[in-house]
């Protein structure tokens, strides 16, 4: 088989994990947008992964969980500056969207897809500043009425609070959808009339407020992240 | 010891849906359940404590981040989660200076698949395979498939270990591994 093509090779070597570090760089960034790469890794994962299970378990030192615990509530996590969406039923489709986020979120604002893929019951926008930073997924899920807010990689700053707040789809003003706190939701009531076509034209940014939220009940502070909705389901 | 393990298989994908949804308790609870022997996988890998420690840091917030990615009909939670933890180990092997020179002492290839638990049914049965597929290979190709697998090796690590160039090493893991796919998909 000619060596620049050997793709099988490539995912084997990735997951065998003999790729030297630019070469695993180059497999990762590829994988969300090649589906034919991504299929052959995930084959690899499941041929090998058998090994990797049957080791004897060994407890990791104790302090190491609150370390983790304090990584994903945001005070110790990497900025990840790349945020992959993915639809779980519709690989190629997720590939689509991720790249669709990537580019968007290079741009600073997530475009919105086309109305006619709204149909479904789940969203989601990726809320990201330009360049390594902190980033916020927002995503709304109509079957049970809550939009979730999850900070990926932020730090709020001492004394801040971060605000979350809905723009344009016949807004005439701001609204406020609440200070984002870990495990954020907001009943879907809270953003009014919801159809599909009124949810894929609203605008989500998030502010920097003074800790509890704006005292004006408009953004008073400067706006860190804006995202329109994706479906992702 | 397998009986504990297949109660935790099925608790680990409701949490997973748990934790795509930004569930805190849901992701402690994950993280009593599996971190013993996702921190075994990135031990082998990163033999330095504090790397290793590392590697499980950065792999569980990884999971924190992509849980949502998580597809049950690709595969089994745990497979997920190791796979997920071996990558953080290997990349920050190969972004940290760790080489073989300081680690030497200890290995041995053919030992490390003996120190295993005893599995559940389905996994036991998926490993027995494997490693009847291994044993197929030349045993200095099953020990470079083995150091790669559970240490991280790179071609180059290899290469030295073995007094091959690496070009060599490179051919010789990538006929073991199609040798490997069309025994385990059953092309013997």
């Amino acid at each position: 088989m000619a060596e620049p093509k050997d793709l099988e090779g490539l995912a084997a070597e990735y997951v065998l994990g003999t790729l030297d570090r630019g070469e695993r760089e180059d497999v990762e960034q590829a994988i969300p947008a090649d589906s034919e790469l991504a299929g052959l890794v995930a084959g690899w994962e499941r041929r090998l992964i058998p090994l990797a299970l049957a080791l004897e378990p060994v407890t990791a030192p104790p302090h190491l969980r609150d370390k983790v615990m304090a990584a994903i509530s945001g005070s110790a996590a990497a900025p990840d500056n790349v945020i992959a969406i993915e639809r779980r039923a519709n690989r190629w489709r997720g590939a689509a969207v991720a790249s669709w986020a990537l580019a968007a979120a290079l741009a600073g604002v997530i475009l919105f897809r086309p109305p006619e893929v709204l149909e479904g019951s789940r969203y989601v926008a990726v809320l990201q500043s330009e360049g390594p930073g902190p980033a916020f997924i927002a995503s709304v899920d109509l079957a049970s009425g809550t939009i979730s807010v999850r900070p990926v990689s932020a730090t709020t700053p001492s004394g801040k609070s971060y605000e979350l707040w809905a723009l344009g789809a016949g807004r005439d003003k701001p609204q406020s959808l609440g200070v984002i706190a870990a495990n954020f939701r907001i009943p879907t009531e809270t953003l009014g009339k919801v159809d599909s076509a009124a949810l894929g034209d609203t605008l989500f940014a998030v502010s920097l407020e003074p800790e509890g939220g704006s005292p004006t009940g408009q953004p008073t502070g400067p706006v860190m992240f804006t995202g329109k909705l994706v479906a992702t389901e | 010891m397998s009986t504990f393990l297949q109660p935790i298989e099925h608790e680990l994908g409701p949490l997973l849906a748990r934790i795509a949804g930004g569930d805190r308790p849901a992701f402690g609870r994950l993280y009593d359940l599996t971190s013993n022997r996702l921190f075994a996988v990135v031990r082998r890998v990163l033999r330095r404590p504090e790397l290793a420690e590392e590697a499980l840091q950065e792999a569980f917030v990884r999971v924190w981040q992509k849980a949502n990615l998580y597809d049950p009909a690709q595969a089994r939670p745990m497979a997920w989660l190791a796979a997920i933890a071996r990558n953080q180990a290997i990349d920050l092997r190969r972004r940290s200076s760790e080489r073989i020179g300081e680690e030497l002492d200890e290995n041995s290839a053919g030992g490390d698949g003996q120190s295993a638990v005893l599995p559940e049914a389905d996994l036991a049965l998926e490993l027995k395979r494997l490693r009847d597929c291994l044993s197929r290979l030349p045993e200095n190709r099953q020990d470079m498939v083995l150091l790669a697998y559970y240490q991280g090796w790179s071609r180059e690590e290899l290469a030295a270990q073995f007094s091959r160039p690496v070009t060599t090493v490179k051919t010789l893991l990538r006929r073991s591994l199609i040798t490997l796919r069309e025994c385990l998909d059953g092309r013997t």
